[in-house]
């Protein structure tokens, strides 16, 4: 097999590492937003309780996260399908990391957008959501695309819980020919290629952010 | 099957046997991948055609995940005769990894000294190693302390990978147990505990440090 027709194999999983990304990011992105949003907004008992929530997806490894949810989720008696156990595992997960990305571009917003909004008549509500918000997402793009590039590496742990994805192709292959260097030298570019263009328009956008921050100075 | 506590209870004294283990990984690997990131951070600035291929290189490492670098380390380096033992492969994959982002953590350092620092160091005479080392480096590792602690988290959390390569640390020693016993879900959620316990109270004490390093830095 030459290098092409590996990297060809290789892509034939494709399907699922994109689909366990994408239900991923269904977990993700809203899991972010509600408990970013939460941890901002509360104070004492409350605030602790969204804390611990988003610390247990945040600082468990994502491996354990991963197995806990395909091993021990039966033994409640709860029985979810191999894709949904690794999107759920590696989203919340990624979305732990994501509320304290909403909760820190919500606290570096300045004080007085929030003082403006209330002296227009605006409820709480619609200061957060056509306030800080908006100005938020701005400022957490760049950290957004990060974590999604995180997310698409962390896929390749799905192929532990069996599920044929791009790592399980590669090692399905190099099951049926001894050609270590060129099938694992083929995965890795196969995963570059997915993540490198994400990391160009991350920088993209960071700098054009950078740039426009400048001129706010200036101004 | 149902959850069995005194089970569970019962194979923590096996699990933490592998604490040491863990440990030594996330302090080895915080070395390596801090020695290895400053390489390639400081080839990225020494001239401009090994800028490119050094970003090029600090790109891809990050552009990839880590279990398929682990897998290439584990399988590759056999091919070129160069057997290493698991635990060593798992260290400097760990490593590899890891020095991609504390790459970026240095540059952001560096780049973060203002270059009166660096022309008065000229001007008093001092010769370029004297003036990274005595004048620059310092106020780096105040920049970079607070990532760098991240980072060691990171990689502390990260160590359960190399349960892949059958190196015993925690929560290979835990997935073992599991299949002495086809029980998963006790060493899973006890593994999962101690972890949880171990990231946060590290990510405190990290903390701790660093609010130690900022007050001294005031002073």
């Amino acid at each position: 097999m030459d290098f092409t027709s590996i990297l060809g194999g290789i892509f034939e999983g494709l399907r699922v590492t994109g689909i366990v990304t994408l239900y991923g990011m269904l977990y993700a992105v809203p899991f972010a937003l509600v408990f970013g949003v939460l941890q901002y907004f509360t104070r004492g008992t409350v605030q602790w309780m969204v804390t611990a929530v988003i610390e247990f997806w945040r600082s468990s490894p994502v491996l354990v996260l991963l197995f806990l949810l395909y091993y021990a989720l039966p033994s409640f008696g709860v029985n979810l399908s191999s894709v949904t156990v690794g999107s759920m595992a590696l989203g919340l997960n990624i979305g732990g990391y994501g509320s304290q990305s909403v909760r820190a571009a919500l606290q570096a917003l300045d004080r007085g957008q929030v003082e403006a909004g209330k002296a227009l008549g605006l409820t709480r509500l619609d200061v957060l959501s056509l306030i800080e918000l908006p100005q938020a997402f701005v400022a957490m793009t760049p950290t957004f695309i990060n974590q999604f590039i995180q997310l698409v590496k962390g896929t390749a742990l799905v192929s532990l819980i069996s599920l044929t994805d791009m790592t399980f192709r590669a090692k399905e292959i190099a099951q049926l020919e001894y050609n270590p260097v060129g099938i694992y030298t083929a995965l890795l570019f196969a995963y570059f290629i997915i993540c490198y263009p994400a990391t160009i328009i991350g920088r993209r956008i960071e700098n054009w952010l950078s740039a426009g921050q400048r001129g706010n100075r200036d101004f | 099957m149902t959850f069995d506590l005194e089970f569970a209870l019962s194979i923590v004294p096996t699990i933490l046997s592998g604490l040491g283990t863990t440990l030594w990984i996330a302090v080895a690997a915080c070395l390596g991948s801090a020695i290895l990131g400053f390489i390639w951070e400081a080839l990225r600035r020494s001239n401009r055609g090994l800028g490119y291929a050094m970003r090029f290189v600090i790109d891809f490492i990050r552009a990839t995940p880590l279990l398929v670098q682990l897998y290439f380390l584990y399988f590759v380096l056999p091919h070129y005769g160069l057997t290493l033992p698991a635990i060593v492969v798992g260290v400097l994959g760990l490593s590899v990894y890891y020095s991609g982002y504390l790459a970026e953590v240095f540059k952001a350092g560096i780049d973060g000294i203002p270059t009166g620092q660096f022309e008065a160091a000229k001007a008093v005479g001092l010769t370029r190693l004297d003036a990274v080392l005595f004048v620059i480096l310092p106020q780096m590792l105040r920049n970079i302390a607070a990532p760098m602690g991240n980072y060691f988290v990171s990689a502390l959390k990260a160590t359960p990978y190399l349960a892949v390569i059958s190196v015993p640390e925690m929560f290979g020693l835990a997935m073992e147990v599991g299949s002495d016993t086809f029980r998963y879900a006790e060493p899973v959620i006890a593994v999962g505990i101690i972890f949880l316990v171990l990231a946060v109270s590290i990510a405190q004490l990290v903390r701790l440090l660093e609010a130690r390093l900022m007050a001294s830095a005031q002073r």
